[in-house]
């Protein structure tokens, strides 16, 4: 479609050419900064539209805008684009992931047993519920059951955090959200780092890929989160707290270790993640524990959103993958509704449910450790893994909305009338 | 009329103590104020032995309250039972405790007002200040056997509210800098209208009749609206005391409690004269000079017409009342306070200290509400 929009400009140009030396060639593909203002803007106004008229979370915007302008429909957005602009997701997931990292505080846990209990609920229940409904229901052999399991087991670290943050919600529903998010998300890289190693042995009975690849993939993403955390501390010990610099330093060592991911193979959200976790963890000084990303985050953050939106395969949706999707969401959501309500450490029930409710969004880890799968082996993989692809193209949209209702029924969000949202 | 507003004051065992403390909550993970005082009062498991814990006007805030003690030492009890009873719960909801008159750099528009008919009165009424109003303090109350005692002391201890002031400062810092006064928290405070002292009243029925004249303007419905600097409180048969910044540690807030029960008992003893209309003159003046300066502020005396150090007459008045603490058996506690005229080292000055040693007021909280939880306790209790 683009392509014939764009056709007479091209046979002017090109008929131009050869009087008019200085002109370049016809350019064939969008310059990667332009890509990224045009990405940017088109999420920006269709998320501050929706958050304005009908007070959805932005996110869904974001996401909207992505699905609209990508292949499965408009198709201004195609499949190469996508892969100019991995970049940019990857930079904006590595950040998020990190942040989600630095909060895991496994002290709590510590503290308050009967948190541990309800997460590991949560993750047990979580994955075994849906590796039966993958198995038995829609009829997956186990290793893609259980890769179906391990991408959609776990909440959503980005779109918890932006909704939190756009909520400007603060309390011990908005609390145990993030906490839970973050434990099922390292248990979902647990599981993925496994899985890998699982499809490899059925798919090629290649006993070097299924026992290397899950050893280098965690190897390789504490190594180089390992790095990024230290050189982090490390520099940031010569600048004041807080200070601007130490946001410098902060974000441009995320940078290096989403850069070093990416040249050796290795999961950004897992490096990324772990790079957080590190960083909270050998922080003995306080070095960094109060140096906070900047409102910037949020540039990438759209783009990121609009860019997942832009890769949901809407294009190859049919109702039967929609069905044994909704029935994947559903078996998730009893599976973390019964964990919270079974046990939630000191949280009446009716709060601990709305904890159940915030930890339903299923969104770009689930969308990008499932292309990672895939990748593996194309030819089954991307077949086999529609069924969490269409699972987290629902959550995409309904995700957001879930956990910003838990919120406020919470009673933990800003009042209306102050609530300005992270960019407006 | 007012008899219904105020009601009988109730008679209490002479010179017996009650303390309460409003305290901080925090996140342990940036040490800010947070939200959560509903969430933790609600999951509380407590069986109210060592008095109560109960919400604030905001949700960051909570507060904890003795019960009636014969002794400075019973008060100590209480305070280290509900502290360490606080610890556990809050620990169990990742919430970290704080003592301090300020929150050093929490942003007051985030704060949420908690839920009720009363805290939802005030912040129609008061506006921003409610909010504002998130901060700390300590108030003491000493039983009186009679309403005409609570009335004389009332006025008796408005001369010594300057030494409550620089004995419990501890807050210096507001809205992330340093205020440069000692204790900024009574700047708040002193927004509402009817804070201040009470008028020059000689006996409860002056007392009554004072309040019916308000109540007809139409100023006050009942006696906590009089924010006064100390005022009766009837319903306990008590004096209060409201001036004090929560301390940083309980110790002091014992030690506090020991100055009030000794202070009183010498001016019960030695019913000195009090000049309180010429004292009216001066007392703001002289809360300023406590709230700006501390120990080291000048104030004025009305009588002698001069101005006299608050660390020279508050040494003195130490020693003055060191019998009356001997014979009320907390003299132990009044030592600390000693020592701090003689170092001039408050708790305003300690988070100072810790402003210059860390460079910034995330790490000061954090270290404050460590030094909230540090247990000082032995065989027999918990000691100065």
């Amino acid at each position: 479609m683009i392509e014939s929009l764009i056709a007479p400009l091209r046979a002017v140009w090109e008929s131009l050419i050869e009087r008019l030396l200085f002109l370049p060639p016809f350019p064939e593909s969008i310059d990667a900064l332009a890509l990224f203002s045009l990405l940017l803007v088109t999420g920006l106004l269709m998320g501050e539209w929706l958050h304005a008229h009908a007070r959805w979370p932005k996110v869904i915007g974001y996401v909207l805008a992505g699905i609209l302008f990508g292949p499965s429909l408009l198709g201004w957005i195609g499949v190469e684009t996508l892969a100019q602009a991995r970049p940019i997701a990857d930079a904006a997931l590595g950040l998020l992931m990190m942040e989600v990292g630095r909060r895991l505080d496994l002290s709590w846990l510590r503290r308050n047993p009967e948190l541990l209990r309800s997460t590991l609920a949560d993750i047990g229940l979580s994955f075994a519920l849906i590796f039966v409904f993958a198995l038995w229901l829609v009829g997956l052999s186990p290793a893609w059951a259980a890769a179906t399991a391990a991408v959609t087991m776990a909440s959503a670290p980005a779109v918890v955090l932006l909704t939190v943050e756009e909520s400007r919600a603060q309390g011990q529903v908005t609390e145990r959200i993030i906490l839970h998010t973050a434990i099922s998300s390292a248990a979902s890289f647990v599981a993925f780092a496994f899985v890998l190693g699982v499809v490899h042995a059925e798919l090629s009975e290649d006993w070097l890929n299924a026992v290397v690849h899950p050893i280098w993939v965690v190897t390789g993403a504490l190594l180089v989160g390992g790095l990024g955390s230290w050189l982090a501390l490390r520099i940031a010990r010569a600048l004041p707290k807080r200070s601007l610099a130490q946001v410098f330093v902060l974000v441009a060592c995320a940078l290096l270790a989403v850069g070093i991911a990416r040249m050796l193979a290795v999961p950004v959200f897992l490096t990324l993640f772990l790079m957080g976790v590190l960083l909270a963890a050998f922080d003995r000084r306080q070095t960094l524990r109060y140096t906070e990303l900047p409102d910037g985050h949020w540039l990438l953050a759209i783009v990121l959103f609009v860019i997942v939106g832009a890769s949901l395969p809407w294009q190859e949706f049919t109702w039967l993958a929609g069905l044994q999707a909704l029935g994947l969401l559903l078996v998730r959501a009893a599976a973390k509704a019964a964990a919270l309500a079974w046990s939630g450490g000191s949280l009446p029930l009716p709060k601990r449910l709305l904890v159940g409710m915030g930890i339903q969004p299923l969104s770009a880890t689930a969308v990008f450790m499932a292309y990672e799968l895939a990748s593996l082996y194309p030819e089954v993989g991307r077949s086999a893994l529609t069924l969490p692809l269409f699972a987290a193209a629902m959550m995409e949209l309904a995700g957001p909305a879930l956990c910003r209702l838990a919120l406020r029924r919470s009673g933990e969000c800003e009042n209306e009338a102050g609530e300005r949202g992270g960019i407006a | 009329m007012s008899g219904t507003a105020l009601g009988e004051f109730k008679d209490s065992a002479a010179l017996s103590l009650g303390v309460e403390l409003e305290l901080q909550l925090v996140s342990r993970r940036d040490y800010d104020l947070t939200r959560g005082a509903t969430d933790l009062l609600g999951s509380m498991d407590y069986d109210g032995r060592f008095g109560e814990i109960k919400l604030e006007i905001t949700e960051s805030m909570i507060e904890i309250s003795t019960q009636a003690q014969a002794s400075v030492d019973g008060i100590a009890a209480d305070l280290a039972g509900l502290r360490d009873t606080l610890h556990s719960h809050c620990a169990r909801n990742n919430i970290g405790v704080c003592g301090g008159g300020t929150h050093p750099f929490h942003h007051w528009p985030e704060r949420r007002i908690c839920p009720g008919d009363r805290f939802h009165g005030l912040y129609q009424r008061y506006g921003y200040l409610a909010k504002q109003f998130t901060v700390f303090g300590q108030h003491i109350h000493v039983g009186c056997t009679s309403a005409d005692e609570a009335i004389w002391l009332t006025q008796a201890l408005g001369v010594h509210v300057p030494a409550f002031i620089a004995l419990s400062a501890s807050s210096p810092f507001v809205d992330g800098v340093d205020s440069f006064y000692q204790s900024a928290r009574l700047n708040a405070v002193s927004a509402f209208p009817l804070s201040g002292q009470c008028p020059a009243l000689d006996s409860w029925q002056q007392f009554t009749e004072h309040f019916a004249f308000l109540q007809a303007c139409g100023i006050a419905e009942g006696i906590k609206d009089l924010y006064w600097d100390v005022r009766p409180k009837p319903e306990f048969g008590t004096v209060e005391i409201r001036v004090c910044d929560t301390p940083l540690a309980i110790e002091q807030a014992i030690a506090l409690a020991a100055l009030a029960q000794s202070l009183c008992r010498w001016l019960l003893r030695t019913r000195p004269p009090l000049h309180t209309a010429k004292q009216a003159h001066v007392a703001r003046y002289n809360k300023f000079q406590a709230c700006r300066y501390g120990l080291d502020a000048m104030l004025s005396d009305p009588v002698a017409l001069c101005q006299v150090s608050l660390r020279e007459s508050l040494a003195r008045l130490l020693d003055d009342i060191s019998e009356d603490a001997r014979e009320l058996g907390c003299l132990h506690w009044l030592s600390p306070l000693k020592q701090m005229v003689v170092d001039n080292a408050g708790d305003a000055a300690w988070l100072r200290a810790q402003f210059a040693q860390h460079g910034n007021l995330h790490d000061v909280v954090r270290a404050a509400s460590e030094r909230l939880m540090r247990q000082n306790n032995d065989s027999r209790g918990v000691t100065p």
